[in-house]
């Protein structure tokens, strides 16, 4: 067997390894709960069943929650991936002084765990009265400083010569921003949207505190209700999982060229 | 001229004369939050659409959020204001809660609605009472107990069901060596679900004793003495030297092993009842936890409702809540099929609930449950415990080196 | 005149981020930070009580023992992590056929949330009755308490972390590799260097930035652990698992110490940054 035939069954097992948890993710929500625990290794339960998502489905607000979701990861990423750009455009290009410390600044704001956070958050928001809104579960996510870190390095590997050609035609910082480095930038933008929007998408915390109906629930904190009071469903709670994460599966694998394209372009140069 | 202004004014007149029953009396919507999700929720919900249906002054509005993240929630909008009008909260937890003044006082309230306070037990009621004002109105009581499967007791050749801890041991060890089950399901490890039941054990076992957890100020750790070595040994014993519980045990495991028929006891609390009536196979009986020193007393919880202090008082809302809490303690007969017993008296005298099986076997034990202390610095004295037990049972350390050491670190919370 | 528009334009482009930084992650850090000098539980008035919190933390087992379990977890999960998203990248960057697939299957994890993996990595390590346990008990061996026994607990909560964000490296270690330009290869195949050779003395030097990149931001989030941890163990067995940030929230939100979870935070933070500096120099220093 020749070197590189072993090696392709070898990623081959690996890959199988890689996806295996995953799919006993979507087996386990097939199963009745009685099943879950007798039928263990079998791989298709011998009576596989809809139940768990027909009572995920029927008793709860999903729905919903789901187009929440949608709506506050939506909002979310365009927003940030504008005011990521822009500060990100600002550290790449402007040189002015204190674009160091900004930077580090930016950074540091990485280094606190949120659960820390949360009460002076919530004491924030109720102080301008935006408990139980949807500019509260999507505003403290705006600023994220991992998207800048990204988009900085990134900007930075723009050939310097596009915008000196158009800096003596005459345009201004912004014209070059839009014209210029945001085309040529695409890629890393796509990084960023993507980061963002599985970040908005996955909140929990923050959502679960802030919303105080279960409308404004988004569909992470809804699932998360499947876990009992005093007993774990695993069938049922795999079910709600299965329906939270297959929107984005669905966006990843659709959108799948583009991204790789797009992340293969992001430079780390310095 | 005239005419006509008259006559405009007695058309207008007419108009809202003839809009003004339309405009009848529209429900009160009463928010409110609660901890029940899973099986608890589904009972706890179906509680909630039966009131509603009963009548239409008011509407209840209920929001769950999951039990680890409930309190997280709740803080945060008490300590703003902007909790909704009635909310769920154990009554170990209300001392966190009423010195600060965020629950609303409900005695005139319950005055006002009618409230027939009597009807409740003494003893969860005394729960909810903080310097003579009573802050909440408990819907439940829920109990450490014991379950044991009539299946596995038969195979090993039991007739009688064992009442103290000795024949308990005896038992479990006989199902062990017949039957090759797990003698006693006790989850001794901390998994998803905190591995609290060992607390509840050795305090129950220290109460038997006559000795609390804590002394009576809450002042000092209250359990590295004789009584408290005893307590501890059985624990210890039961994992170890008697091996009739395995080591590693987490509570889902521990639920799992005794719903498949694989246990021939399980300690828990009463909320195992409902889970374990939806398995079909399994015949199993419960009983109120055994007594080891000759008395009986069991730690129990209960689940209460209070009525968060808001920005603008809005009595109409308080009146709704308390007829609300009124109605579901006094239909705690649905409840109870969760598992839970009642607290009202009325409630236990009726016949829905005098047919539920299990309940009443163990709703008698109401007699003898004590509540964890009210201190402040409970959560974490808790939280600690159950982690030297688990460890100590895990190490199978002695006792006197076990308690001297949580003792020290107990101490150390309550001295801060 | 240039100067004063880069000043300016800076300012103007930085600003609608900085707002909503300034406003919602910096301010409440301050206050955070104000809160740590205070006692306060929440619901009530704060008492002033000056560093009491800070010097209460470290004569605190079990803030102590809490850093050290982060610190247990940054150190297993760290070079596994970063490892693994570079051998991942290798393989998306090889002549395979299945290099494409590959790249789906390795981020896919990423997509999930810290909620979902957990559980699900909660029931495959389930003691009675998760797969591998039962495959074991099939192949005759004794079962392992992955999640039960404090030898396994670290481990098994850092595999699950490994599955969940070792596709985010490989994106950047691929992004980097496809940096090296195409000649510099070929000089290398030219003098006839085998895989391992190139791999040593050309892909990985000039992949320097890019593992500084991957190292930081590897080692913040792993000092941020919680969640998985959380679902997975509860912190046990008997607290053998409990992280630092699990003890800063049952703090707040469950003791009802607000000012000694905020100044833990801090102290936590303080650590973070000066890590991370440290990385920063080190690699950097290396260079030259």
């Amino acid at each position: 067997m020749s070197k590189r035939r072993l090696f392709d069954i070898l990623i081959a097992l690996l890959l199988v390894l890689w996806i295996a948890p995953t799919i006993w993710l979507g087996v386990t929500s097939l199963k009745s709960e009685k099943n879950v625990v007798t039928d263990h290794l079998s791989l298709f339960s011998s009576t596989p069943t809809l139940a768990n998502y027909s009572k995920a489905f029927g008793s709860t607000e999903i729905a919903r929650w789901l187009l929440n979701s949608v709506i506050v990861s939506v909002v979310s990423t365009i927003l940030t991936l504008v005011i990521d750009s822009m500060i990100a455009y600002a550290l790449a290009r402007i040189p002015f002084r204190g674009s160091s410390a900004l930077f580090i600044f930016v950074l540091a704001g990485m280094m606190v765990p949120f659960e820390a956070l949360i009460i002076q958050l919530y004491l924030e928001f109720n102080a301008l009265g935006l408990i139980n809104t949807f500019a509260a579960i999507v505003l403290p996510r705006l600023a994220m400083p991992i998207g800048v870190f990204i988009l900085t390095q990134f900007f930075k590997e723009i050939p310097l010569a596009l915008e000196e050609a158009a800096y003596i035609d005459g345009a201004d910082r912004w014209t070059i921003f839009t014209s210029i480095v945001i085309p040529n930038g695409k890629s890393a933008l796509v990084t960023v949207m993507i980061l963002s929007f599985i970040n908005a998408w996955n909140d929990f915390l923050w959502p679960l505190v802030v919303a105080s109906d279960s409308v404004k629930y988004t569909i992470t904190v809804g699932i998360a209700n499947f876990q009992g009071t005093h007993g774990t469903e695993y069938s049922l709670i795999m079910a709600g999982a299965v329906v939270a994460s297959l929107p984005l599966i669905v966006l990843f694998l659709a959108f799948r060229d583009q991204i790789v394209k797009g992340i293969a372009l992001t430079g780390m140069k310095d | 001229m005239m005419k006509r202004k008259w006559l405009l004014i007695a058309v207008v007149a007419l108009a809202v004369a003839a809009t003004l029953p339309a405009q009848a009396k529209k429900p009160t919507e009463v928010k409110f939050w609660t901890l029940f999700t899973g099986g608890d929720g589904e009972f706890f919900d179906a509680m909630i659409a039966a009131y509603n249906a009963s009548q239409s002054d008011v509407v209840m509005k209920n929001d769950t959020v999951k039990f680890t993240d409930y309190y997280t929630k709740l803080t945060a909008a008490l300590a703003a204001r902007t909790a909704p009008d009635v909310v769920v909260c154990h009554a170990s937890n209300l001392v966190n809660y009423v010195p600060n003044n965020v629950f609303v006082p409900l005695d005139s309230y319950i005055k006002k609605a009618g409230v027939n306070l009597s009807d409740f037990e003494a003893a969860p009621l005394a729960g909810c009472t903080f310097d003579g004002k009573l802050y909440a109105l408990p819907l439940d009581v829920h109990p450490l107990i014991m379950y044991y499967n009539k299946d596995l007791l038969k195979k090993a050749g039991i007739a009688q069901v064992p009442t103290t801890y000795a024949e308990v041991l005896a038992d479990a060890k006989l199902v062990q060596e017949k039957t090759g089950a797990i003698g006693i399901a006790c989850d001794d490890t901390t998994a998803t679900y905190k591995a609290y039941t060992f607390t509840r054990v050795f305090m129950s076992y220290l109460k038997q004793q006559g000795k609390t957890i804590l002394t009576a100020d809450n002042t000092k750790a209250n359990f590295n003495n004789e009584a408290g070595a005893k307590a501890y040994q059985l624990i210890c014993d039961m994992v170890n030297k008697d091996g009739v519980t395995p080591k590693g045990l987490d509570y889902d495991s521990s639920v799992a092993d005794f719903k498949l028929g694989k246990a021939a006891f399980h300690f828990n609390g009463v909320w195992a009842t409902g889970s374990f009536e939806g398995q079909k196979d399994l015949d199993f009986g419960a009983v109120q936890f055994p007594a080891a020193f000759g008395t009986n007393a069991a730690w129990t919880d209960s689940h209460t409702f209070a009525v968060p202090v808001q920005k603008k008082l809005d009595q109409q809302k308080v009146l709704a809540a308390i007829k609300f809490m009124d109605w579901m303690t006094s239909h705690g007969e649905m409840w109870a099929k969760a598992g839970h017993i009642p607290t009202r008296k009325s409630v236990v005298a009726k016949a829905e609930f005098q047919n539920l099986a299990h309940r009443k076997d163990y709703a008698a034990a109401v007699k003898y449950v004590f509540t964890p202390p009210a201190t402040p610095k409970w959560a974490q004295i808790y939280d600690l415990t159950s982690d030297c037990l688990e460890a100590a049972v895990a190490k199978n350390v002695d006792a006197n080196t076990a308690l001297a050491d949580m003792e020290q670190k107990v101490n150390a919370i309550l001295a801060r | 005149m240039r100067h004063n528009h880069n000043a300016r334009d800076a300012l103007l482009f930085s600003l609608p981020f900085l707002i909503v930084y300034l406003a919602f992650l910096v301010l409440p850090i301050f206050y955070g930070i104000y809160l740590s000098f205070f006692d306060w539980n929440i619901l009530s008035g704060k008492r002033f009580i000056g560093f009491l919190n800070y010097l209460d933390a470290f004569k605190d087992d079990k803030f102590l023992s809490s850093l050290l379990h982060t610190c247990e977890f940054v150190l297993i999960s760290t070079p596994t992590i970063i490892v693994a998203g570079f051998l991942m990248a290798l393989i998306v960057m090889s002549s395979s056929k299945l290099r494409r697939g590959a790249e789906t299957v390795f981020f896919m994890p990423y997509i999930l949330s810290i909620t979902v993996v957990g559980t699900l990595w909660s029931w495959i390590f389930q003691g009675s009755f998760g797969i591998l346990n039962q495959t074991l008990l099939a192949l005759g061996l004794r079962t392992v308490g992955w999640l039960t026994d404090p030898k396994t607990a670290m481990w098994s909560i850092a595999c699950a972390t490994v599955w969940w964000t070792a596709g985010f490296n490989m994106i950047l270690f691929t992004a980097g590799i496809k940096q090296i330009p195409d000649d510099v290869y070929e000089a290398a195949k030219l003098d006839g260097a085998g895989y391992f050779t190139t791999l040593v003395k050309i892909t990985l030097p000039m992949l320097r930035n890019t593992s500084l990149l991957v190292l930081i931001l590897q080692v913040i989030a792993s000092f941020k652990v919680f969640g998985q941890s959380y679902v997975m163990t509860g912190g046990g067995p008997y607290g053998s698992t409990r992280v630092l940030v699990q003890y800063i929230y049952e703090t707040g939100f469950t003791y009802f110490r607000m000012g000694y979870a905020s100044a833990m935070s801090i102290l936590l933070f303080l650590i973070i940054l000066f890590v991370s500096i440290f990385q920063f120099a080190a690699v950097k220093g290396e260079g030259k």
